[in-house]
């Protein structure tokens, strides 16, 4: 499944970003397999399996009927663009279990091209919402609904192309769950997939044992939401017991007028995300681990937005959401959590038209960007890494993007940002620098979070760096911004810069061997090394 | 004719070779460092005069050891302005997902032996800034003084236009003529400059080191007065000189293990059976492929290091498209923290080793548990030379049962059965996950455990035929003695599958097929002795990855563009389950051109008319969930063609053991292949 939707895949969202996750649930909705590009996904194909069956009712779900969702609000939601498609899985006429996958599909419609908004204060700008209706019914597509979407989007191709790789995403899926019953009958299959979810409860109980037991409390700050509001505060109170690992909320900012909301399906992504990481069961990810998980936020948060709050740019909240946890967990945990990362997806949806092939078409490129991690105990923090709950992303190739896009890469390199940030015993790795030079007008909306507080250390080592854009025109580079849309005129440069990570202990413990390797490998100059790190000058 | 093939694996190299049509082996123990030293030994052991042999096939793991071992040559990187941190940002990705401690594989060339130079091409070859070649020179007086020994250079859409690398290239060659130089023109036209600078920097580094061993070998041999060309074993299915092999090292990555897939596709083509899975079970890993219609699959995404916590490291190179799993005889049976039991991916190697070597091994592996089923003969255990301590294998399995509930026999079952499970998993990725019926296929099972377990396999994914090739235990080098020589040629293009574009595609195909004669001209064959494949990688417009397809060799007009469509249509369904009504982009040509040598014959075994196959004992043998049966025991070398034998039956040779099932049916082809149908019941009930 997982493979048959990137392969086939027409949007770079999907096939380089991997910006989707499929898999299976019982009949009931509860998960039994999920294969992940990113881990954000984790929490939303079992909600939405249960939000169809609540709706419809049983008896109106019927063999090859195929449902579509991306309500933001139930059924794991998250945003628009993040759409559901679930297939209901029938054995000698009874349902036995659903096939579900759910992918950033490129164009949903909405104010702006690419459909994720660093400006839009309600959900109707925001693009097509499907609220769990089906479209194939006994496998008759619906072709009003489809005649609908292409309607409605700016790459009708694209967009359905996008659909129907998911459509083959199901059918596989359903196709390997029957054989696996004709070969095993019904009851044998049923009954492995308990064990299974017994099995994978059992594994994270023994693993709940080796952590350290207590309450941990954190904070953040977003420091904005895209329209002149902010800063507000994310906060959590972990408690971890024998038992449990309850994640509350409670003391998070309401939500806010800019769309970077986020609903509660996002939030148990967040929550789901971060326990799998610290418990680390050893098992995929089912219904079994998640049986252990407490998770508590009252409604009409930043973190349990409702209707008709605007989600599209809701990713970074949930980015803070599961690094607040881990914010809280750090110093408990060391050798398996890190300092704060560049800690925001870094946006970046690039629009204009084609004029090197015959016909003028246009093209949007949405991508995330790479920054740098946080130093951990033991280790330095990774650089130019998409970021902690980005999982498998990859970026776009320079070649690739030269050759869709009207641009002319300039340079594609790991960020200098000096000023001993990230130093540390271990310190933070490096964000990235990318160029790009329009090759005809173009648009590019930036969507970065983490503008003004930076990333934070642990244990006396410094801060990491935050993330900007800027326009590069003949007069030099003009002021740097985070979010907003610019028109960059053919001849300008767009360069944007995500943040690095930062630092884990006292710069002053770094071993001398590793301050001369990072001189000679360019990490930082032979005077960063003298004031930061007091290493000699010579 | 005396035919040789000599393969280097882990702890054994081999010998086959073959003379007045009969098959012979030798093994000798591999010599670390000195590979070579150990094919000298093996030669020596089979008393032939090296001045005979008319055909020489070698197959290397030097290439692949010394990536993994890191002991290739201090590398430099020169590469585009503004790109030299490529090879360390990577693709950014996190494979192990949840896991926010994940470590990012370094790069095999530091940063600061990563240079920029002053130059640009856009994607369509266009310059856009020409080289500064006045750059170099700073270049080389700094990696002189770091002690580089090998240097890559990778630009920017090199695939599009090569000038900038060739002339860099013939530069430092000017100014350096001692270090190894490899473009990334040359290793690969692909487009995506990650996996092309990786692929190039990998191949700088293990030049200077295969470049000496292979050099070693040949002088070594020609000492010895062999005089034919010796060739190398390549990953893409075929042999190449040892001369071409020095220069383009980076192709001899998996020259070891694919020898056996190629064996498996031989012999299919010999006995008349088009579609095959292979499958090669070995001491710590598993490998499978499938072939159909004799078609070998070629990959390009070939990652080494790759596992499902780490990206490890792409290499853009033709290699054989196989799954491996670690799986093999010695893997080590586990149960974890909620009593669940596991199969490998850790091996016991041959040191301990599993418990039945007596080495100090306590941990039960699959060897161990076919040994205590009865599987395996105690008193033929790796040909006779072990005796496999009983009371303790027991006692491993008594521990193993004890954590579970269960018995010791119970437990070594078990083991079996996720071993084959593990095994099942790998044959569905190379079969199901890729449109294809397994029911469709025959199973070839080779290597030390292959025919052990593969009767069992099919049974689970109702292969209706299991066949064990001879020599199933040294399968590797016989298969080299069925090889020509090949050249990959790949180009990257963009360009929609339209009558316009004809006439672009009919010219790059030519300027390929001029590049192949050549090659193949300055080897000795003549035009006659060369024959073409034709491939293309193309998707529907707007799509990110490519299915790729094979077209056929003729004249490049309406009718070829008419057949490729449909081509193309017909596998993405067969790979994706639907087609569309869009355009088709071809992104990458594909030209394969063989050089064809003599190959041997395979020796036939004389036919016997209804005589019965004698078994030369019987012993209990418990078949897990198909029984526990007095067996008997057969030798392989007492049987022959028109002998049918009904399972439950153990058949053994020198080197590994066929498991015969209840309801299988074994009779032989004419070379002494073993040929089982499956018949099996279904297991459920």
């Amino acid at each position: 499944m997982f493979i048959a939707l990137k392969r086939s895949s027409m949007s770079p969202v999907i096939y380089e970003a991997l910006d989707y996750g499929i898999g299976i649930t019982d009949a009931q909705g509860r998960l039994i397999a999920q294969g992940n590009g990113i881990p954000a996904f984790i929490g939303t194909l079992d909600g939405a399996v249960q939000s169809i069956i609540n709706k419809h009712g049983l008896e109106a779900i019927h063999p090859d009927d195929i449902f579509i969702q991306n309500s933001p609000y139930e059924g794991g939601g998250t945003h628009l663009s993040d759409v559901c498609m679930l297939k209901p899985v029938f054995y000698h006429q009874q349902l036995v279990a659903w096939t579900a996958c759910k992918a950033h599909w490129t164009e949903i419609g909405g104010k702006d091209a690419g459909s994720v908004s660093a400006d839009t204060t309600e959900i109707f700008q925001e693009g097509l919402f499907f609220p769990g209706i089906k479209i194939f019914e006994r496998k008759q597509p619906n072709q009003a609904l489809i005649d609908l979407i292409r309607a409605n989007v700016r790459l009708p191709d694209m967009t359905l192309g996008d659909m129907w790789s998911s459509i083959a995403a199901l059918q596989v899926g359903e196709r390997r769950f029957i054989e696996l019953l004709n070969k095993y009958s019904l009851d044998v299959v049923l009954a492995a997939i308990e064990t299974m979810l017994d099995h994978a409860e059992a594994m994270v109980v023994k693993k709940l044992k080796q952590l350290p037991k207590g309450t941990f409390k954190a904070e953040d700050i977003i420091d904005s939401d895209g329209i002149g509001n902010g800063p507000f505060r994310i906060a959590v109170t972990v408690t971890i017991s024998d038992d449990y690992v309850t994640m509350d909320y409670t003391g998070t900012d309401a939500q806010v007028p800019g769309p970077i909301n986020m609903s509660y399906g996002g939030l148990i992504s967040a929550a789901r995300e971060v326990f799998m990481g610290i418990v680390d069961p050893g098992v995929p990810a089912n219904d079994g681990c998640f049986r252990r998980i407490q998770l508590i936020c009252p409604p009409h948060t930043l973190c349990s937005a409702t209707h008709p709050a605007a989600v599209s740019s809701y990713y970074d909240v949930m980015v803070y959401a599961a690094d607040v946890v881990r914010k809280a967990l750090a110093n408990a945990l060391p050798g398996k959590l890190l300092a704060g990362q560049y800690g925001a997806v870094c946006t970046v949806i690039i629009a204009g038209h084609h004029t090197k092939n015959q016909h003028d078409t246009p093209f949007i490129l949405v991508q995330p960007l790479a920054g740098g991690w946080g130093g951990g105990a033991d280790k330095d923090g990774e650089s130019g890494q998409f970021c902690l709950g980005n999982g498998e992303t990859r970026n776009i190739p320079v070649e690739v993007t030269e050759s869709c896009y009207d641009v002319l890469v300039q340079q594609y390199a790991l960020h200098y940002p000096g000023q001993g940030i990230g130093a540390g015993q271990q310190r933070g790795g490096r964000g990235i620098v990318l160029d790009y030079l329009a090759l005809s007008d173009i648009s590019a909306s930036i969507l970065f979070s983490r503008e003004e507080t930076p990333p934070w250390p642990i244990q006396g080592a410094h801060s990491g760096s935050c993330n900007y854009a800027c326009v590069i025109n003949q007069k030099g580079e003009q002021e740097h911004f985070t979010r907003k849309q610019v028109h960059i005129k053919k001849g300008e440069t767009i360069r944007m810069v995500t943040g690095s990570g930062a630092g884990w202990g006292m710069p002053n413990k770094r071993p001398h061997d590793l301050i001369k390797s990072d001189i000679k490998n360019e990490w930082i100059t032979r005077e960063e090394a003298h004031n930061i790190y007091h290493y000699p000058l010579q | 004719m005396l035919r040789v093939a000599t393969d280097i694996g882990g702890t054994f190299t081999d010998v086959v070779y073959i003379r007045n049509n009969s098959i012979h082996q030798a093994k000798c123990d591999t010599v670390y460092p000195h590979f070579e030293q150990g094919v000298i030994n093996a030669l020596v052991k089979t008393n032939l005069t090296c001045s005979d042999i008319d055909f020489f096939a070698h197959g290397t793991t030097i290439v692949i050891n010394t990536l993994t071992e890191r002991t290739g040559a201090v590398t430099g990187l020169i590469t585009t302005r503004g790109f030299r941190d490529v090879l360390e940002i990577a693709r950014g990705d996190t494979p192990d997902i949840y896991n926010v401690y994940y470590q990012k594989p370094k790069p095999f060339v530091p940063r600061y032996l990563r240079c920029e130079i002053t130059e640009r091409v856009n994607h369509k070859g266009e310059i856009i800034t020409p080289l500064a070649e006045n750059e170099i020179e700073p270049i080389i007086d700094q990696f002189q003084a770091e002690g580089v020994t090998a240097i890559a250079i990778c630009f920017l859409h090199s695939y599009a236009n090569p000038e900038h690398e060739r002339t860099a290239m013939a530069l430092i060659k000017k100014k350096w003529p001692t270090v190894a130089v490899v473009t990334s023109y040359q290793v690969c036209r692909e487009q995506r400059e990650y996996e092309r600078t990786n692929t190039a920097a990998l191949s700088a580094y293990v030049l200077p080191q295969t470049d000496a061993y292979i050099e070693k070998l040949v002088s070594k041999l020609s000492k010895r007065g062999l005089r034919c060309t010796p060739y190398i074993m390549q990953s893409n299915g075929g042999i190449t000189t040892a001369a071409h092999a020095r220069t383009h090292p980076i192709a001899l990555i998996e020259s070891g293990p694919v020898g056996g897939i190629l064996g498996a596709a031989s012999y299919a083509k010999l006995i008349g059976v088009p579609d095959i899975i292979a499958l090669d079970i070995g001491g710590t890993t598993a490998k499978c492929a499938l072939i159909q219609d004799g078609h070998i699959p070629i990959t390009t995404e070939y990652v080494i290091e790759k596992t499902p916590t780490s990206s490890g490291y792409p290499i853009k190179t033709p290699v054989i498209d196989l799954v491996e799993i670690g799986n093999g005889g010695g893997s080590i049976a586990w149960i974890d923290s909620a009593h669940a039991l596991h199969v490998g991916p850790h091996s016991a190697g041959s040191n301990p080793g599993p418990v039945a070597y007596g080495r100090g091994g306590e941990k039960p592996t699959t060897t161990d548990a076919n040994l205590y089923t009865g599987c395996i003969n105690a008193d033929n255990f790796v040909g006779g030379t072990v005796r496999p301590d009983r009371e303790r294998i027991e006692q491993a399995f008594q521990s193993l049962g004890d954590q579970l509930g269960v018995s010791a026999m119970e437990a070594a079952q078990g083991v079996i059965q996720i071993a084959n499970a593990n095994m099942v998993n790998a044959l569905k990725l190379v079969s199901v996950n890729r449109g294809y019926d397994p029911r469709d296929f025959v199973l070839i099972a080779f290597g030390g455990g292959g025919a052990m377990h593969a009767t069992a396999l099919a049974s689970e994914l109702s292969i209706p035929k299991v066949i064990i090739p001879p020599h199933a235990g040294v399968f590797s080098a016989w298969g080299m003695l069925m090889l020509d020589l090949r050249r990959d040629y790949i180009l990257a293009m963009q360009a929609q599958l339209t009558p316009a574009n004809l006439p672009v595609l009919a010219q790059h195909y030519q300027q390929l097929t001029h590049e192949a004669r050549d090659d193949f001209k300055r080897d000795g064959f003549s035009d006659h002795q060369i024959r073409d494949e034709r491939y293309i990688d193309a998707r529907y417009i707007g799509q990110g990855h490519t299915v790729r397809i094979a077209v056929n060799t003729g004249e490049i007009n309406d009718g070829w563009l008419t057949q490729s469509i449909a081509t193309f249509h017909s596998e993405h369904e067969k790979a994706f389950t639907f087609r569309l009504d869009s355009i088709i982009e071809v992104v990458n040509i594909h030209l394969v051109s063989f050089g064809l040598v003599d190959k041997s014959e395979c020796p036939e075994i004389a036919r016997v008319t209804s005589a019965q196959a004698t078994p030369f004992s019987e012993r209990r043998v418990d078949f897990a969930q198909y029984g526990v049966y007095s067996t008997s025991i057969y030798k392989r070398t007492d049987l022959s063609p028109g002998m049918v034998i009904n399972g439950p039956a153990i058949i053994e040779e020198e080197t590994t053991t066929t498991a015969v099932l209840p309801h299988n049916q074994l009779e032989l082809d004419r070379f002494g292949g073993l040929h089982i149908s499956i018949n099996s019941p279904d297991i459920t009930n």
